[in-house]
Parts: structure tokens; sequence; C-alpha cells
């Protein structure tokens, strides 16, 4: 059976666990713990291993949707869970003190997934009118790695059209990477 | 329709374009990426029947109006379009924040030119992304996207996209005149010609994206 | 809920002194930790190991246990035993509250005595709580 491993990164409170109980087509096992930190962020629990769900394509292949916990005293989770992904959906909070810095923060803890295209960031909570525009996040990621353009939406992670664009504009991404990124090297 | 300028107020001067009253947004698309590449500061006000003035604030790259881009008219008869010029610190054209004029610029250049190439693009030239459209706000079907991934990750003319990707040539043009309005396009010369070749069956099952969409019912 | 036991003086100092009572009860007990379901450290016994990363561990570890027993339709997890070569690691929560007592024991103890101390000590914690 083929299996796809896809992570959900991002600090605590961007929407990951909601992200993917939306798109799973399982109950979603979750580890969530009393979170004690809620003058960080104000949410009753929080992801203290992981988060999983699935999505079966004729039933023998199975897309594998990992959620990691946010705080980085977890990245001994991190580490486990990124040696099986192909990619990554990056959600951040856009109300946050500093989201641009969070973003790249985790983009330099999976270095390896951004390496081969295999990153999307999902700007949450853009609504709310504060915080940086669209145009910045992917101005910081490419003054990053010039000549990488990663796909950042504005998303709401209840909404679950919203997440499979996030999911497929991923795949699809890491495919046309893996079909063309030598070619422009070449090129460049 | 177009207004006088003595039946402005003289703060303001507006100038009408000599627009000629048009069906579709071809016209629209042509003045408004004129004053997008212009980079001088503008306001732009364009009656379109029916669906009430549409007012663009360029500096603010937002726009206001009644009629949502959801129902988008594409057969909108637009019957004059203003520009009105308008300092760094001058008073906001409507109510901000207003829409991002992204998603207008997407839908408007999606459904101008009639699938041929936007006049404002010479022929001859290869593209590359330079910035993913924000598409979970845009209305968009799976082959655009898929389209958007291969210029982001090399630069294609229109005809090899739409080799790659299995569509009509007008459908890649449609695109990329979209993309170009929205200023998201590095340009090139297409020499020299580059092997792009079409997927094969066997990579195309091989196409995890293919099947999840099928699964999703996408 | 209120902020996490680790802040709260009067817990870490009780916390502490337990651990220090179930190191000199017991000789085979190498390093233990008291921390809170989301991963902070409590109190812990002097040792060479990186307190806050493992308390980040043993509550992951917690919670998939947790997450297991929940899957597998087995109610909640008692505790949870690693063995390996040169040692036991016994965890289990401390009785009513989110906190989880962690200590490792080496080839000295056996599996039951290890077990054995952990349940007293957590329950002297949780006594302590009320």
């Amino acid at each position: 059976m083929a299996e796809h491993v896809i992570l959900f990164t991002g600090p605590m409170g961007a929407g990951k666990t909601t992200a993917i109980q939306n798109l799973s087509e399982i109950e979603v096992v979750s580890t969530e713990a009393n979170n004690s930190e809620r003058h960080i962020v104000d949410k009753a629990t929080t992801t203290v291993a992981l988060d999983y769900g699935e999505i079966t394509i004729d039933g023998e292949e199975k897309v594998r949707l990992y959620g990691i916990p946010g705080q980085k005293r977890f990245d001994f989770m991190w580490a486990i869970l990124k040696k099986r992904a192909e990619g990554m959906v990056l959600l951040v909070n856009n109300d946050a003190p500093d989201p641009i810095q969070e973003m790249l923060n985790f983009i330099d803890d999976f270095r390896e997934l951004y390496d081969r295209g295999g990153v999307v960031v999902g700007v949450s909570r853009s609504d709310v009118g504060t915080g940086p525009s669209l145009a910045s996040y992917s101005e910081a990621l490419e003054r990053a790695n010039p000549g990488m353009v990663i796909p950042v939406f504005t998303v709401d992670p209840r909404d679950g059209d919203q997440m499979q664009d996030v999911l497929l504009a991923l795949i699809v991404n890491i495919e046309m990477r893996a079909a063309f990124g030598a070619m422009m090297a070449r090129s460049v | 329709m177009t207004i006088d300028a003595k039946d402005l107020p003289r703060e303001s001067p507006s100038v009408s374009m000599g627009f000629p009253v048009t069906v579709g947004w071809t016209h629209a698309a042509m003045a408004i990426n004129s004053s997008l590449r212009l980079g001088t500061a503008v306001n732009l006000t364009m009656h379109v029947e029916m669906h009430g003035p549409l007012l663009i604030d360029f500096k603010n790259h937002a726009f206001s109006w009644s009629t949502p881009l959801e129902l988008f008219p594409v057969d909108a008869v637009h019957t004059g379009l203003e520009t009105s010029p308008t300092v760094e610190d001058g008073p906001p054209f409507f109510e901000l924040p207003g829409e991002d004029l992204d998603g207008l610029l997407w839908v408007m250049g999606i459904n101008s030119f009639g699938g041929a190439r936007a006049y404002w693009l010479p022929e001859g030239e290869r593209y590359q992304l330079t910035r993913w459209p924000n598409l979970t706000r845009h209305n968009h079907t799976m082959r655009q996207m898929q389209m958007i991934a291969v210029l982001g990750n090399t630069s294609a003319t229109t005809k090899e996209l739409a080799t790659v990707v299995g569509v009509e040539e007008s459908e890649a043009q449609s695109l990329v005149n979209a993309l170009s309005l929205m200023g998201v396009l590095y340009r090139s010369t297409a020499e020299p010609e580059m092997a792009i070749v079409k997927p094969t069956a066997a990579a195309k099952r091989k196409s995890l994206f293919g099947r999840l969409l099928k699964r999703l019912g996408r | 809920m209120s902020p996490g036991l680790h802040t709260k003086p009067a817990v870490v100092k009780a916390a502490t002194s337990l651990l220090d009572e179930m190191k000199s009860v017991a000789s085979s007990l190498n390093y233990a930790a008291l921390l809170t379901d989301d991963g902070f450290d409590v109190a812990r016994l002097p040792g060479q190991i990186d307190g806050a990363r493992f308390a980040g561990m043993a509550s992951s570890m917690q919670a998939l246990g947790d997450a297991v027993a929940h899957e597998l339709k087995i109610g909640t997890s008692e505790y949870i035993i690693i063995a390996s070569g040169k040692g036991y690691v016994v965890q289990l929560r401390v009785p009513g509250q989110e906190l989880v007592l962690s200590a490792l024991f080496d080839n000295d103890a056996t599996i039951g005595s290890a077990l054995a101390i952990s349940r007293s000590y957590a329950q002297k914690m949780a006594d302590l709580l009320k």
C-alpha cells in the first residue's frame, strides 16, 4: 500500500488540528492536553504529541495527515514526523505578534521539505484586519530562498473546501517541482 | 456615458478615457493594466450597466462594488470609465479596506480577450510565476491550479503550458492574461525552445494530484 | 483553567521534596520528574537529563498512551512502562490531576517494585494537592 505523509506545522493556535479534522475521512486521533499557556494563546487544549487523520484513495493508497505540536519544546516530535513526510502545510496566525518570523522559523526547522518545494503556507485569521499582508509573506520567503515560489494562501482552517485547495496545491507543487525543478536550476 | 469635466468637483478633476460602450471586460482590463503599469496615483470609476459603479483605489490595491465577484457578469455592458488623480495622503476613494483588488484582476483577466493574448503581452515570450495568486479567495479550476504550479517551477510559453497540462491553448492564455494583469509573472524571451513534453499516460497514473482530485470529487 | 502547576511555587516546592523522599526510599531510582499534561517540568531530581526536553517527551508519550487506549476502547491508560537493557521508565498520571510522574529505575529494581513505588508516590502527590 502506498502512503503519502503530509504534515501540518506551525505555532500553537494556528488551526492545525481543525484543518486535519476537516480533511480526514476517519475520526482524528488526537493527543490534546489542557493548555497551561493561555496567556500566550487563549485556547483550552493543545496538541502534545500528534494529530492523525487520513484520506484513502481507491482503497489502497493513503494520504496520512499528521499535525505536529506547535511549541518548540516538542521538537523531538517534529524530528520523528518529518522523517517520513513528503510535504507540509505550514499554518500561521496572522494576528500573532510576529507571524512572518514564526513562518521563517518553521521553514528552518523543516528545511528538507522546503528545499524540494514541499511547503504551502496558509495564513489564518487574516480577516481580523490586523497583521501583515499576504504579499509580505511571499516577499519574506523569496528573500529567504530566491527563485523558489512557495504558494501562500489565506485560509480558514474550518473551511473544508479551502483546506482541500491547500492540500491539492501542495501536492501539485511537489509534483511540478520534481518534474521541472532540475530544468529550472539549469536555466538560472 | 462619459462625464463632462465641468460637472465634477474642481479639486478632483476626472478624466474620461474616451471609453466606448463595450460588452465584456477586454477594454476594462486594458484600462486597468495601463493604470497599474503607469504607477501614478489614480482612482478609477467604471460604469457597468445594471451593476452599479465599480470603484478602484490603486494606491490601496482595493476595489468597491455592489456586485459580489461570485456573481461576476461576464458579458457586462460597460458604459463609461473615468480616472481621477489622487495624492499619497489623499482622502480614501471609498471606505477602506474594501475588497482586495487581486480578486477582481483575477476574474477580469480570465474573462477578457476571449482566450486570445492580452494586447499588452508581446508575442513569443515565456512566463514564470513570481508569486502564487491567493487561490482560496479566487474562484478557480484545478487545471488553473496545475498550470500555476507549472509556472511556479519552470518558465513556459502558453503553448508549452497548454501541452503540459493538456488544455486548449486559449485556456492557458486566459490564465497567463490574468496572472499578468495581477503582476505576478516574470516574462522572458521564448528562445531557446525547451523540450517540454506532454506527460505520458504512465506519468499521469503516477500523479497523486490526479488521483486525489478524483477522490475528493473536485 | 488556572495556570499550570509548574507556575505555582508551593506546588513546585512540595513536588520537589516528594521526589527527594522517593529517591531516599528507592536506591534504584535514577531520575524522576513531575510534569504537566502539556509538557512543563514541575519538579525533577538532579541528573544529566535535559529536564525541559524530557518533560515534553513524557507528556507526548502519556498522550499517545491515552490515544491508543481510547482507540482500542480499553479505558484510559493507567501506566506506561519502557523496559530496556539498562533499566525501566515507569510513567503514570497523578490521580485526579493534570500531572504526570515519570521515573527511571536501574536494573536493580524489578518492574513490579518500580511500579509499586511509582504508584505510591503518584498517590502521595495527589493527596498533597487535595
